[in-house]
């Protein structure tokens, strides 16, 4: 954030000088609290100032009378907390999705767990609860107890009369494509999609109110299982914020060992998603030949962690296990061996025509519209928004180890998957730079057990693009609140975007060129 | 006919996975039992999109409230004999998340489970074992008694009867070992 030309601060602090007050370094770069509707009035101007201005995530808090509503807006140089409050008796707020289009979904997910009513937002109804849901109640204030919900009978199906003209094509929630449950309901003329209705929250199991009833240290190991394929990226979002408000030094070992857990697990992610678009498009071999390649991936994670998917080696303070120097030559050769084969593949995406055919051209997302919508990731860096949070807000060693950001500018499908493949080449580096560069000493500190009253937010890359946590402590060992962002539930308003007009056949490789994993979009 | 349609259905079920709730820690490793390393076709096993082909349900994580019914529907649409394979400590129990306000529980709350598999996740392994195990619990060994087994699920009573019975539940461990271990003879007189 040092190398800022636009002062986003000293820009809302000259124009509304009188009306907000401003923490320096409280959550991100700055907090602003605001009263009366002036959150919208502080998001027009730093819309103005700075074209990158776009949402991260909308926190909803329990405050005993009030609602807090907390927007989190990322710039180009800034990490920026709207504070509002809304009374619990007549909750409602402005909308901003007139300002910012990708916080529709945020808005969302606020009214459903929190009954906030945002004015001015289109869309309603449940978006991750059940449909039986029963009314009134909004699973996250702290007044409604988890297991004494009752759900409503499921009512009489109504049949609508059906529209000959318009063909709905319901996907999910058990289709073949999804290795997930969820539905989307495309609408098509003739061929050509007119509209994509996505209905999210299959796998949603209340994570974050199950974090509020554990401690600390469990919550690392439940964050870890809100997904099983960027489970390192999860609990290390969780235990930075934690560590920021413990105020707590990770010692410089630690840093780097993280670093290569981090980057091992986006080396297993990426594998994976190019296989799976290989699946997709019909072309199965490729699919084979990725996930053949991924397996010493695997091995090497439960070489350094001890377990082949969860590795659970964060902690608060630091990692639970170092790296022994004897298995620093295993992890090189195995990268060295993968590296060799990346050739071919890349030759493959080049040349292949069934590759160029079914990905070249398909779901093209501009670079405006990739900003608007608030999309994170390699989905962002493929459409020429480059946005890398390593890059941007460097955390643990990543300031420290030179490496390149990966910015395609055609926006398509073939796009974000040659960002995919490019970023291999990237993790394998980062991570042999990190083992050469490994420095000597603790690789864990002692915490207290107790966290006390503070809030931070902590971003990290995961292998999907940004991910955001919010974490309020008060002083006891269980958070009061936990707030999980996934990269996921930022991307899928760009697909209802990039759908549309295009073919109803090119709608998989489309989708699976955003990585979807709606147990992270779900939690 | 019956041998007949049991020896099929050993040498080659037809698989197909449920998602019920999730982390994709198990689905990942389900996948990953289909590609080059572990490749589970060797026993005949085919991951098959459309319930209606699927001999075996493979069941993942626990089950919330919007899939409890589509879980039903698609247990539903599967042709007789079927079997149901719980994987993962959520699918057997509902694991971490028991309790939480979205969260039915395991899957043997909504479905007969024939064989659970636990582990976070478990590893191929594991799953492999317990498939191999589920298999043979179809195709019992002539003149050798199934060692009774600890756990057994509730069945529903309106069940239709099957055209052979149904397997001996089993319990695959979460570290694969061979099956002969676990088979062992009993004692002959």
């Amino acid at each position: 954030m040092s190398n800022s030309k636009i002062d986003i601060v000293s820009v809302i602090e000259s124009k509304l000088r009188d009306k907000v007050q401003i923490q320096l370094g409280q959550l991100g770069t700055a907090a602003v609290s605001t009263s009366n509707g002036l959150h919208r009035d502080v998001l027009l101007v730093m819309a103005e100032a700075d074209e990158k201005t776009t949402i991260t995530a909308i926190t909803g808090l329990d405050l005993g009378s009030n609602l807090g509503v907390l927007y989190h807006i990322r710039t180009s140089n800034a990490f920026i907390t709207i504070h509002a409050e809304v009374p619990k008796d007549n909750p409602k707020i402005q909308t901003i999705t007139d300002i910012i289009p990708g916080a529709v979904f945020s808005e969302l997910e606020v009214s459903d767990l929190f009954g906030v009513i945002f004015e001015g937002n289109l869309l309603s109804g449940h978006f991750v609860l059940s449909e039986y849901w029963p009314e009134g109640v909004y699973p996250l204030r702290k007044n409604v107890k988890p297991t004494e919900v009752k759900l409503n009978p499921p009512p009489e199906e109504i049949k609508q009369p059906a529209d000959k003209n318009i063909v709905k094509i319901i996907i999910g929630p058990q289709h073949p494509a999804l290795l997930e449950p969820e539905k989307f309901a495309v609408t098509v003329d003739g061929e050509i999609v007119t509209k994509v209705e996505p209905r999210i929250g299959y796998v949603h199991r209340g994570i974050e109110k199950a974090s509020e009833s554990r401690t600390y240290v469990q919550d690392v190991y439940l964050v870890e299982r809100i997904c099983g394929i960027c489970n390192a990226c999860h609990a290390y979002g969780f235990v930075a914020a934690v560590e920021k408000i413990l105020k707590t030094d990770v010692p410089p070992r630690a840093k780097y060992l993280r670093v290569v857990a981090l980057e091992l697990n986006r080396l297993h992610s990426h594998l994976l998603t190019l296989g799976h678009a290989g699946l997709e498009i019909g072309y199965e071999t490729l699919f084979q030949y990725f996930w053949r390649d991924r397996e010493p991936i695997m091995d090497l994670i439960e070489l350094t962690s001890g377990n082949r998917v969860y590795a659970s080696l964060m902690t608060i303070g630091g990692v639970r296990r170092d790296l022994k120097d004897t298995d620093i030559p295993k992890i090189k050769t195995t990268l060295e061996a993968l590296r060799k084969k990346l050739p071919f593949y890349r030759q493959l995406y080049e040349h292949e025509p069934t590759i160029k055919a079914r990905m070249q051209n398909v779901g093209i997302l501009k670079r405006e519209d990739a900003i608007k919508l608030g999309v994170v990731g390699p989905v962002a860096r493929g459409s020429g928004y480059d946005f890398d949070v390593r890059k941007d807000d460097p955390y643990e060693a990543y300031g420290e180890i030179p490496f390149k950001e990966i910015v395609y500018t055609t926006g398509d499908t073939w796009a974000r998957m040659n960002v995919r493949m490019d970023e291999v080449e990237e993790s394998i580096n980062i991570i042999q730079y990190a083992v050469d560069h490994l420095p000597k000493g603790p690789f864990r500190v002692v915490v207290p057990r107790n966290v006390p009253v503070g809030e931070a937010v902590s971003r990290n890359e995961a292998p999907r693009g940004e991910l955001f946590y919010y974490v309020r402590g008060n002083g006891t060992a269980n958070p009061e609140r936990v707030k999980v962002r996934t990269p996921t539930f930022a991307n899928i308003p760009s697909f209802l975007k990039t759908a549309i007009g295009e073919n109803i056949a090119d709608v998989p490789p489309n989708f699976v060129s955003l990585d979807p994993c709606f147990s992270c979009t779900d939690r | 006919m019956t041998n007949y349609v049991t020896w099929a259905r050993v040498k080659s079920p037809w698989v197909l996975h449920f998602n019920s709730g999730a982390c994709n820690g198990c689905d990942i490793e389900i996948v990953a039992l289909l590609t080059p390393k572990y490749d589970v076709e060797r026993f005949g096993v085919k991951l098959e999109p459309s319930p209606r082909h699927a001999d075996v349900l493979l069941v993942t994580g626990c089950v919330t409230q919007q899939c409890a019914e589509r879980l039903k529907r698609v247990y539903d649409q599967m042709p007789q004999p079927k079997f149901v394979v719980a994987i993962g400590a959520c699918a057997c129990s509902g694991g971490v998340f028991e309790g939480d306000y979205n969260v039915v529980g395991g899957v043997d709350k909504i479905l007969p489970v024939n064989a659970y598999i636990p582990g976070c996740p478990p590893r191929p392994e594991a799953i492999i074992d317990g498939v191999v195990k589920l298999l043979n619990a179809l195709n019992p060994p002539k003149q050798k008694k199934q060692p009774k087994q600890e756990k057994k699920p509730q069945l529903p009573k309106e069940e239709p009867k099957t055209i052979f019975t149904q397997p001996e539940v089993v319990v695959a461990s979460s570290e694969a070992k061979p099956v002969i271990e676990e088979t062992k003879k009993p004692d002959v007189k």
